[in-house]
């Protein structure tokens, strides 16, 4: 007896436009070869061109600052300020951000002298025209209003930071890793006149009256204006896309979109299949799983291990839309579809997994992986493998005796 | 009631029977059931704490240590039968015969589990041996390895408290998985088809071993053809004939290889094997390298005349003479074309940078068109950008970025890993003693109109195990679902006295597009 389907719930507010099911156009012009780096085991991408696309159309992967959409932003607070539209730091932050370009540039191994000279160069005030020279960056064109900056910020001590005394905005405002991108997304974005220009993410204005919201009556903002200024920005942190290993090699094998390159080398598709393998012991049974919910249209997110307890989520369209439906946990058996056992459950376990599901309104299903009988070691050191494995998909739900009563439902 | 003086003894040895003044008192019992308000997390040493708990309490103690008040009218009588472990009943049956017992050799029976429920409910006295049971020695006797165990017992029970109708379950009233399928609707019915027809081997160059393995092929193609036939008659028709007339065709050219016409069919041979294995040397019998083949478009002069071919590279006694191309070359147009000196200069350049085709080493390595144009793709797609490390290796990306499809199309290409459900092989699975379907369930409503003869379709199949047990695994699900037939499993899970439902149910996640 089939379980019944049951249609997924709509959030109350969407704050976000649908743009397309999977990252690969429909049109020939545009092209999607998206570039990924292989970094200590994690799958990064670093071009925000290509973070915007891959997220937005099929909802890969997370930012590596953010809670879903890489949104990180240098400052919450954004204004307008002689016709350009700028974060608002406080003078403390920016004091400590100066400290950390300083630390950054002693690792260098300059000396105090030569540090402390760049840094009062750099925390010099800058004109406006300047900013407006310089012209709308690439990553800038993006208009404000709808909240989606993100700011260059570099990582200062963590492992995927690449210190160049350039990346400190003395000289340029552009990301060293994207390929600048001219007036493709600028122009259109920005309009000359009556919207402001959002120049690059080189610049901030700083509230040099201490907090930004400061009310002590001590300080001049009594009056209700705070002085800015506008300063280059002296450390940038990029925020990167982490996509998990199912999501990176369904790019890279189903839809042909994405490279993955390790230490500057693209690996083939056998490479990282047994990259990934030797990296999750259980991953050909979870790609197996992921790749066909992918094919079913629906979009499974990871990582729901720590909240809900499952492998993964499945949304219908994409989280900012539709509240997970099911909650999948992944099981592989073999031809005679006795366990293997990737989660061995009992029925404590079952059962507190099913009332999790349950007090969040969602569905679990166990999603069996058959492997046949005779597939050898070899095969499955390629992906072709796949295409022997066949999918079970079991709802798991509680029965109420007393309910049922009055309630004359069916099971 | 009548009391009964005489029976004194009696009343004293059963005091059972009640006075009337504990009758009435019975009966004007109360029936609240006492509310239970908010709880209090933390003892305060109050004494108003003490009195509501206090008062709670015996309130609970009350209503636990009420006894129940029957008619001694519906107490029906009953004898224990170890040997056929079933009760026969010796006063008439209430009205739990409606939904429970069976009849057999003109006598009321009960099964042992609705024997032991009854009794439990006080509606039933078991006597064996002349001596009444009691509820323990109910239990102890009516509940075995060839009856009912204790869990299936206690889901049993409280189903029945809830209303439900619960019978053991009759395998042989499920129709058979062979039955089931001649029920079933043509799509599912994959059983009886053939697989599609394969592909006929084509001929090797050989020609022996080629003759033999068009045998072969014609032969598997006709019995092909028969089980087509007996399928369905008239798309086989329409296959066998392009299939009729290509064994015809290569049947002529294998016999044109054994008659004459050498250079011909040689020719085709050679072809086919320098189709069929890109690494072969040229073993050709003509070296293309010594057999010029004069551009007579190209603006350098040339002669206005060409020399004679070779005897030996003509068929047959051909003899041609010398060749004059005057005539041939008027007619192409061979003028230049007059561009000013800046159009000839942006000519010059372009020429310069394009380079000159014929100088090119990999186009000098072709030997044949066919190789030059996979040259020209190769070169294509490496400007193309499609990157050489994902396509060019053993195992390509499944889809292609740069030939777009609608998202319905796409999602069907990459679908390569199929569903299944859950009775699909499960006939090779043997039935296993621990997971099996104990008792039908019917829903409690239906008790009005319910007959034992005709049951109709339960509700559902319940299946019991311990809650220290293991959870079922595919293969018991599959084989449970097998045995069931279109009536929904549910697994009971007793836990020391608490009963648990759950269900497994057979899914299918819809492919959703949007929009």
């Amino acid at each position: 007896m089939l379980a019944e389907f049951r249609a997924p719930r709509r959030r109350n507010r969407v704050h976000e436009e649908y743009e397309a099911p999977l990252p690969v156009t429909q049109s020939p012009e545009e092209r999607s070869d998206f570039r990924a780096e292989l970094i200590n085991q994690h799958v990064l991408v670093r071009n925000p061109d290509h973070i915007q696309r891959i997220y937005n159309q099929g909802y890969f992967g997370k930012g590596i600052l953010s809670r879903a959409r890489p949104d990180h932003s240098i400052s919450d607070q954004w204004e307008q300020h002689k016709g350009l539209c700028l974060p608002v730091v406080s003078q403390s932050r920016y004091e400590e951000r100066l400290k950390w370009a300083g630390a950054a540039l002693s690792a260098q191994g300059l000396d105090d002298e030569a540090v402390s000279q760049i840094l009062t160069k750099l925390s010099q005030p800058v004109e406006a025209e300047d900013v407006r020279r310089e012209g709308p960056q690439p990553e800038g064109g993006v208009c404000p209003h709808t909240k989606r900056l993100r700011s260059e910020v570099e990582p200062k001590a963590k492992r995927f930071c690449r210190l160049e005394s350039q990346d400190l905005n003395l000289s340029s405002d552009q990301d060293p890793d994207s390929d600048p991108d001219p007036g493709s997304n600028s122009g259109s974005d920005s309009d000359p006149d009556p919207e402001p220009v959002v120049p690059g993410p080189g610049f901030v204005l700083v509230d040099c009256d201490g907090d930004v919201r400061s009310t002590d009556s001590e300080s001049r903002s009594g009056s209700g204006l705070q002085v800015r200024e506008l300063r280059h920005n002296p450390v940038s942190v990029s925020e990167y896309l982490q996509l998990s290993v199912e999501e990176a090699f369904f790019l890279v094998y189903s839809l042909g979109c994405l490279s993955v390159h390790l230490h500057q080398e693209p690996l083939s598709i056998i490479q990282l299949w047994r990259t990934f393998q030797s990296q999750c012991p259980h991953f050909i049974s979870s790609y197996a799983a992921y790749h066909h919910f992918r094919s079913k249209g629906w979009v499974p997110k990871g990582g729901g291990g720590a909240k809900y307890g499952v492998d993964f989520m499945l949304y219908r369209k994409g989280p900012p839309f539709y509240h997970a439906s099911y909650s999948v946990v992944v099981e592989r058996v073999d031809d005679a579809f006795r366990d293997t056992a990737l989660r061995p459950f009992s029925w404590r376990s079952l059962a507190a997994l099913n009332r999790i599901t349950a007090n969040v309104s969602k569905e679990l299903m166990l999603c069996y992986i058959i492997y046949p009988s005779d597939l050898s070691e070899v095969e499955l050191e390629s992906p072709d493998c796949l295409s022997r494995l066949k999918v079970q998909e079991v709802m798991v739900s509680r029965w109420v005796s007393s309910r049922e009563r009055a309630e004359q439902d069916d099971i | 009631m009548a009391e009964r003086n005489s029976t004194d003894s009696a009343e004293s040895r059963y005091s059972e029977i009640l006075s009337p003044s504990e009758l009435f008192a019975a009966r004007s019992r109360c029936h609240k059931i006492p509310v239970r308000g908010q709880k209090d997390f933390f003892p305060n040493d109050s004494g108003e704490q003490r009195q509501r708990l206090e008062q709670s309490l015996s309130e609970h103690w009350s209503l636990t240590s009420e006894e129940r008040v029957e008619r001694l009218g519906n107490l029906v009588k009953a004898t224990w039968i170890p040997s056929d472990q079933v009760v026969e009943l010796q006063s008439p049956a209430g009205k739990f015969w409606q939904t429970m017992g069976f009849s057999a050799h003109g006598k009321q029976y009960l099964l042992p589990e609705e024997a032991l429920y009854l009794m439990e409910c006080g509606n039933l006295q078991v006597f064996y041996k002349d001596l009444p049971l009691s509820i323990q020695d109910g239990y102890e006797r009516f509940l075995s390895s060839n009856t009912v165990s204790l869990l299936q017992y206690q889901v049993f029970g409280h189903l029945k408290r809830l209303g439900y109708v619960v019978h053991r379950f009759d395998p042989s009233s499920q129709p058979s998985t062979y039955a089931r399928q001649l029920n079933l609707p043509q799509s599912r019915d994959k059983v009886g088809r053939q697989p599609k027809r394969k592909r006929s081997v084509s001929p090797t160059p050989m020609p022996t071993s080629s003759r033999t393995e068009k045998q072969d092929s014609t032969t598997e193609m006709m019995e092909v053809d028969k089980d087509e036939k007996d399928g369905k008659p008239p798309e086989s028709h329409l296959m066998t004939s392009p299939e009729t007339l290509e064994v015809q065709c290569s049947a002529t050219s294998t016999a044109d290889e054994d008659g004459g016409r050498t250079w011909w069919s040689g020719d085709v041979l050679e072809c086919k094997e320098s189709n069929h294995s890109t690494t072969s040397t040229s073993s050709s019998r003509w070296d293309f390298s010594s057999i010029p083949f004069p551009d007579l478009g190209s603006r350098e002069s040339l002669s206005d005349s060409l020399t004679s071919p070779d005897p030996s590279l003509l068929p047959g006694g051909l003899a041609v003479g010398v060749c004059e191309v005057a005539t041939w070359r008027q007619k192409i147009n061979l003028r230049k074309v007059a561009m000013s000196s800046k159009e000839q200069g942006r000519e010059d350049d372009r020429r310069r940078r394009r380079g000159d085709v014929n100088k090119d080493r990999e186009v000098q390595q072709c030997r044949n068109w066919t190789e030059y144009q996979e040259l020209m793709a190769r070169r294509q797609s490496r400007c193309d950008g499609r990157p050489a490390h994902l396509w060019n290796r053993e195992v390509t990306p499944l889809h292609d970025p740069r030939q777009p499809l609608p998202t319905r199309e796409l999602l069907e290409k990459i679908n390569v890993i199929k569903s299944t459900n859950l009775l699909e092989g499960v006939s090779r699975l043997k039935e296993s003693d621990e997971w099996g379907i104990r008792f039908s369930v019917y829903q409690p409503d239906s008790v009005a109109e319910f007959k034992k003869s005709h049951p109709g379709k339960p509700y559902s199949h319940m299946c019991v195990c311990s809650f220290d047990g293991p959870v079922p695994d595919l293969r018991a699900i599959k084989l449970l679902a097998s045995q069931t037939g279109d009536v929904p499993v549910v697994f009971a899970v007793v836990d020391y006295g608490d009963v648990s439902f759950y269900t497994f149910k057979d899914f299918q996640l819809p492919v959703d597009v949007y929009p």
